[in-house]
């Protein structure tokens, strides 16, 4: 086995695509929470211009391809806006325009699963809206929005694969540049497929583990 | 309006409208409760009664008139923050927060509302749980109690702030038959102990027994007020004679 040898000299290289994936998904996981989080409590306010903007804004970048966000934000904001994005920039808003729509999404759904009673009893007891919303609504919305949200973020994580188009060097990119050079095709997608399941399955599993230690008593 | 110099009024609303979109919710309400008074909201479903508990904490606005709680305009922002924090609420569905302890549940509001220490905080609500009977299930979550449990664990979140007016809104009626008793006896003590409360039931027996003054509401007016006895067996208005009577005899 040869070709294990050769490829295998490249181990380095497998893993800072391992870890630049690793941390680009992160990075965009965490702006997509953020952005995400506020476009979901904006959806929350009575003035429907507010809701219009949001909607739209949810609707436009869950509707958009990956590959063509990232298409949109590498070469087209350099054509449009004459800004020359690095592949990095470009890849990071276009994995965060995706996975903040997503992200609005599942925290509107934590957050409409909380009974309007608790509002009121969160009112009734003099709580301004940040108290009710830090101490009774958040703790309970956080628990439905934590499955869904591992869900966004391993959809975000293999999203970076698709980096590679714009010669992001993320772990399939570090695949190919291997591939290349050694000729070993197979080889190379059993390894870099088996580095995101390993990945991924590890995330499914803390979620799983966060589940169980955040559970509300008695419920399901 | 004429301001009145009565400093055992409590709660006076006046000339209060409220209308979701064009439909009148609440028309020309009139009522003054009284401290140490216990005041029963009674009528048919739909006609207003919760509606006009929910106004005298601010938890909704109205279009006309105005409530006035220990002398101040309930109104929006820092007013109806001010009132709420003296008024406790019972709630039908209990409104127990789920991802706390029943002991949780009902320190929240002192510590994190009224800046009252934990521990002392604590200590008030153990003192709370033996009012209501509740000592052994401070630990207790909410769904591991029964219906009649977690309402009293809410009439103890309820006391915990000290509030100087109580209001009730269909206390027992979410609750299995066995428990309703539980609850009513806890309120009759409260009653008994001289503390001015609101209540919107069903529960005429309950009524006639602990409340001051009878309320019947119909269609969103106030048909007819007075001592229990008087409204409910000799109510003059025709209306209010039916309700009664069908609730009698049912």
């Amino acid at each position: 086995m040869s070709d294990l040898a050769a490829v295998s000299s490249y181990w380095l290289l497998f893993a800072k695509g391992l870890g630049t994936t690793i941390w680009i998904s992160w990075l965009a996981l965490l702006i997509g929470s953020v952005v995400g989080g506020i476009l979901a409590h904006l959806r929350l306010v009575p003035a429907r211009p507010v809701r219009a903007v949001v909607v739209g804004y949810v609707e436009l970048f869950r509707s958009i391809p990956p590959l063509m966000l990232f298409f949109g934000s590498y070469y087209g904001v350099s054509y449009a806006l004459g800004l020359n994005l690095s592949p990095f920039v470009a890849a990071t808003v276009a994995l965060s325009l995706h996975a903040s729509s997503m992200m609005s999404e599942v925290i509107r759904g934590g957050l409409q699963s909380v009974d309007s009673g608790q509002w009121a009893a969160g009112r009734a007891s003099g709580m301004t809206n940040l108290q009710i919303l830090s101490l009774v609504v958040w703790p309970q919305s956080f628990r439905v929005a934590l499955p869904p949200a591992v869900g966004v973020y391993i959809a975000t994580l293999k999203d970076t694969a698709v980096a590679s188009v714009i010669g992001y060097v993320e772990l399939t990119r570090s695949g190919l540049i291997v591939r290349e050079n050694t000729g070993s095709s197979f080889l190379v997608f059993v390894i870099i497929a088996a580095m995101y399941f390993v990945v991924c399955y590890a995330i499914s599993q803390l979620g799983a583990y966060w589940e169980r230690r955040f559970r509300i008593v008695g419920h399901k | 309006m004429s301001a009145t110099n009565d400093s055992s009024e409590l709660v006076r609303i006046d000339g209060l409208v409220k209308r979701f979109g064009h439909r009148v919710v609440l028309d020309q309400i009139d009522l003054t409760v009284h401290a140490g008074e216990v005041v029963v909201l009674v009528g048919p479903s739909g006609t207003g009664k919760s509606t006009l508990l929910r106004c005298i904490n601010a938890l909704e606005d109205f279009q006309e008139g105005s409530v006035l709680f220990e002398g101040k305009p309930v109104g929006r922002g820092r007013a109806a923050l001010a009132a709420r924090r003296r008024v406790g609420m019972i709630f039908q569905s209990f409104n127990l927060y789920p991802h706390l302890t029943a002991l949780q549940n009902v320190t929240l509001a002192p510590v994190k509302v009224h800046g009252v220490d934990k521990k002392e905080a604590e200590s008030r609500a153990r003192e709370l749980f033996a009012k209501v009977r509740l000592e052994h299930r401070a630990d207790a979550y909410p769904t591991q109690l029964s219906g009649g449990e977690q309402q009293r664990v809410a009439i103890a979140r309820a006391l915990a702030t000290r509030p100087s007016l109580l209001l009730f809104d269909e206390p027992t009626s979410a609750l299995d038959p066995e428990t309703v008793g539980d609850v009513l006896s806890v309120m009759e003590q409260l009653a008994r102990e001289g503390r001015t409360m609101v209540i919107v039931t069903h529960e005429i027996g309950f009524a006639r027994r602990v409340g001051h003054r009878i309320v019947f509401m119909d269609g969103g007016r106030i048909v007819e007020e007075g001592r229990p006895a008087d409204i409910i067996d000799n109510a003059k208005a025709e209306r209010a004679r039916q309700f009664f009577g069908s609730i009698l005899r049912g």
